[in-house]
């Protein structure tokens, strides 16, 4: 049963089999004695590790997953208040703490990401709801001495006639009884909660400064750590001197730490102020030779000369381009990205003895603990974390080397410690959506039918990364060379012998081709690359809807009624794109504006956008968006919009701004004047249309973004006749 | 020492006279609703009112706020006692990530102090110094606007019993 707790152990392997696909986040963690993940009490009925029901008759949900901004606590509660018939808004929730039963079921363990979190738990809370609500029908028919088919349940109470009582009413007999195991779900017509408008359960305290992050955590005698680190990620200190910054006001400690050296001091900004008067020599590693433009040459001379890897073949490409009567073969460029979330990175950490507190946005509880016990003497099962609010993620809380950070810092000064990385640190040493040199060369036939199409991708891949970071928590006690061994092992493993899923996502799938083939190509100069939101497909549809926009003006079709025609074996992104065009219709378009389309499906979602575009003193204005979004059963509508409206301002930036410049190894950019996020004032506006569907719900945090940047690339060369291949899109002078 | 009001009562700290506001109002008096984001003034986290003005505090140092009033997020509104703009963040579901909301509510307060009736144009203008990287902009300013309506309607109205009550 899928309420059942998950108890598989999961291998190493087995993880970076699951990560290799589209899963933007994660570690595996487990206790190796699972300990109950709620204490049960006398007068509390705990019939799972996700719900709790008190005396006076409140229901808690420890929730499993990571709130980043993305609504999942909402959402996660309408599921649970829908099958128990207690009203969403009343059900108070707090995060669950480590254990195996909050596993994410599409990922085998506790992570939070790739859109996924609806999607895994839909099923999952639906039942593990219902049998609680039959083991309280159950424990009324008792307790009433009434027959069942009398019983309803409305808002937390069991009525019986006119008469309700609380569901509390019957914890007492309902903890002698089995808990039912295959209670009947609702139908879909039954339906109260799910599918309507609900206000976010955290709204009133992320308006009135109460929410809890990270960065707010405070502790009797905490103490305050920043970092002097290398210009150049992955540099070691070779010599430092310290001793103007030991002598600056109210600084208690100077620490040497794998990755620089921190200042620890009474307060936040006598530690900061310290910092810069610490003088260090630097061991470069290799990244501190490589400029951007060394970084291009790399990827154009590869794409020239290198076939890399070749994938997803099918049918013969020379048979294709013969059919074809036009063809095109073009490539696209995309940057290195940082994530950017508003809150820097940041923890707090707290060692008493053989135990160890922590406090971290994250996007696995699990990773936070690993890595606190890898970092001190700490055993793994002694460290308690306290998930926070994440002040925005976006794929990077996945990667936590500031709470190893914070806990050689604890480690080496006894003492509680809040380590805070600035806005520069945090825009310099990400791990980044990695840049992408992508090339395609497809054909059309004379009645608008593409016959062939082949990808390449010239790009590091986020796998390797991904698993050197997690490694240290999967291996809390190896030894360092058993770490670098296994490391080096995925590196090679994904550079040399198979095409990482995540590196070509999205550049194939959506049209009906009879003849492909993608190839791959690794090039690595040692930038640490990440899952980064909406994660390959933040590349790949860009490339893919820029060439279908191409392909159509050269056959001379209509771009949305060529790409239509193409897509009769994806009915439902087809759908996604007539709703938008019929809407783009209604709305007409005002002088000077143009509207471009882009369809991309990515985590399991269809979307469909189209920008109205306008150039205003020879800048990109786009002034309005379309959006259409088939994500199977709609949770929360609202939340669903709001995350439509987020990822197109955040796929927006990464059209008109993002870009991260090396020079010798270091990231030029630091903070919001050199890269910008969009500001209300450049923001459009932004409607979006929900399909109707009684399909399985999928993931809305994500897939919202891939089409957004093609689609006003695609605007502009209606306004322009510029076709833009290069992201951020710049108009010719 | 350096002495000045917050959210209305006298304080006092020893904190050093270059020390921005923001980490004194934080680590010092324990108020951390309003946040750390970039250190230089560019994304409006931190902002909080000085004298009644929008400021951004993560570069203001406190010896330039002696005898000066500070109003921050928690100065403004409580669950009990919301602030107008508090209730439509709450209604329209605003806050996504949440961690700018504290900073773009505090803007949007000193905007509808100096434009209680602002234009789309008006907010947009008003609300650019504050970046939500999430990018809750549309509700942010459909909140901005709800809000301005509603208090403008509810000077209507105390306006309107004002005069009913005036004696014959």
């Amino acid at each position: 049963m899928s309420n059942q707790p998950n108890t598989s152990r999961r291998t190493f392997f087995k993880v970076v089999g699951l990560a290799s696909g589209a899963l933007a986040a994660g570690y595996y963690f487990t206790h190796s004695e699972p300990l109950p993940p709620l204490v049960q009490t006398d007068d509390t009925l705990t019939p799972n590790s996700m719900v709790q029901l008190t005396d006076n008759n409140e229901l808690l949900f420890y929730c499993p997953r990571d709130e980043m901004g993305q609504g999942v606590t909402t959402g996660l509660a309408t599921i649970i208040g829908e099958e128990l018939d207690v009203n969403p808004s009343q059900i108070r929730v707090k995060f669950s703490g480590i254990h195996e039963d909050y596993n994410n079921p599409e990922f085998g363990f506790q992570g939070t990401g790739g859109s996924t979190s609806i999607k895994a738990h839909y099923t999952q809370l639906r039942q593990l709801a219902a049998n609680f609500r039959a083991l309280l029908i159950e424990s009324a028919v008792i307790d009433l001495d009434v027959a069942k088919a009398e019983l309803k349940t409305d808002n937390g109470q069991v009525l019986y006639g006119n008469k309700a009582f609380p569901y509390s009413q019957f914890i007492a007999t309902a903890k002698t009884l089995e808990i039912p195991q295959h209670a009947k779900l609702k139908s879909a017509t039954e339906f109260k909660y799910i599918g309507f408008d609900r206000p976010r359960s955290d709204a009133l305290e992320k308006s009135n400064g109460t929410a809890m992050y990270a960065i707010d955590a405070d502790l009797e005698g905490l103490a305050y750590a920043a970092v002097a680190r290398c210009p150049v990620i992955g540099g070691t200190v070779a010599s430092f001197d310290a001793e103007k910054a030991r002598m600056s006001s109210g600084v208690f400690d100077i620490v040497q730490i794998e990755t620089g050296i921190a200042v620890v001091a009474n307060r936040y900004w006598d530690a900061k102020k310290a910092v810069k008067l610490i003088d260090i020599e630097w061991n470069l590693p290799e990244l501190g030779k490589v400029g951007s433009d060394d970084i291009r040459r790399d990827y154009d001379q590869a794409m020239e000369a290198e076939d890399g890897d070749s994938s997803q073949e099918l049918g013969d490409l020379d048979i294709g381009f013969a059919e074809s009567k036009v063809a095109i073969d073009s490539n696209y460029w995309v940057p290195f990205l940082s994530h950017s979330p508003l809150e820097p990175m940041n923890a707090v950490v707290h060692i008493q003895g053989d135990k160890a507190e922590a406090w971290a946005g994250h996007q696995g509880a699990g990773g936070v603990a690993g890595l606190v016990a890898r970092n001190s003497d700490v055993p793994v099962e002694n460290v308690t974390v306290h998930s926070t609010f994440a002040g925005g993620s976006f794929g990077r809380r996945a990667f936590l080397s500031h709470v190893a950070e914070a806990t050689q810092v604890a480690v080496a000064t006894k003492r509680p410690i809040k380590l805070i990385w600035s806005r520069e640190e945090d825009t310099q040493n990400g791990w980044f959506r990695p840049a992408s040199l992508m090339r395609i060369k497809a054909g059309v036939s004379a009645s608008g039918d593409i016959k062939a199409w082949h990808a390449k991708r010239v790009g590091g891949n986020i796998m390797p990364d991904t698993v050197a970071n997690a490694l240290p928590v999967l291996m809390p006690r190896a030894p360092q060379f058993a770490v670098d061994m296994a490391e080096s092992a995925a590196r090679s493993i994904f550079s040399n012998f198979t095409t990482e899923h995540a590196s070509i996502e999205g550049l194939f799938e959506d049209y009906d081709v009879p003849n492909r083939k993608v190839n791959h190509v690794t090039v690595e100069h040692g930038l640490p690359l990440a899952f980064w939101r909406s994660v390959g497909h933040s590349f790949t549809a860009f490339a893919k809807e820029v060439a279908m926009d191409e392909l159509a003006a050269k056959i001379g079709m209509n771009e949305v009624r060529f790409r239509l025609r193409n897509m009769k074996a994806n009915p439902r992104l087809a759908s996604t794109l007539e709703m938008v065009d019929r809407r783009v219709t209604e709305l007409g378009s005002e002088q000077g504006r143009q509207w471009g389309f882009a369809a991309h499906s990515s985590f399991n979602s269809y979307v469909s956008e189209a920008a109205e575009v306008s150039i205003e003193s020879g800048r990109i204005r786009v002034h309005r968006v379309v959006c259409a979004l088939d994500c199977g059963r709609v949770i929360n509508p609202d939340n669903v919009v709001s995350q439509m409206e987020g990822s197109i301002m955040f796929g927006l930036t990464a059209a008109l701004y993002g870009n991260l410049e090396l020079e010798n190894g270091a990231i030029k950019q630091s903070n919001f004047h050199d890269y910008p996020i969009l500001r209300m004032n450049e923001a459009p506006a932004v409607e979006v249309l929900l399909t109707e569907s009684s399909e399985a719900p999928t993931g809305v945090g994500e897939p919202g973004l891939p089409p957004l940047a093609p689609a006003v690339a695609n605007a502009v060369f209606k306004l322009t006749g510029d076709r833009l291949r290069e992201l951020p899109l710049t108009l010719a002078s | 020492m350096i002495e000045f009001k917050l959210n209305g009562a006298s304080v006092k700290t020893q904190d050093s006279p270059d020390t921005p506001l923001l980490w004194v109002i934080r680590d010092t008096f324990k108020l951390t609703g309003s946040k750390f984001g970039c250190g230089a003034g560019l994304c409006g986290a931190c902002t909080m009112h000085v004298d009644g003005q929008p400021t951004r505090t993560c570069i203001l140092p406190i010896a330039a706020i002696a005898g000066k009033e500070i109003t921050t997020i928690e100065g403004i509104g409580t669950a009990d006692n919301m602030h107008p703009l508090q209730e439509q963040w709450v209604a329209q579901s605003v806050p996504q990530c949440g961690y700018c909301q504290s900073g773009q509510i505090m803007s949007a307060a000193s905007l509808l102090d100096q434009n209680p009736m602002p234009t789309e144009q008006d907010v947009e203008a008003y609300m650019a110094g504050n970046i939500c990287r999430c990018g809750c902009y549309p509700r942010i300013k459909s909140a901005i606007l709800a809000a301005a309506q509603k208090l403008a309607d509810q000077d209507a109205e105390s306006a309107k019993e004002a005069s009913n009550v005036e004696p014959a």
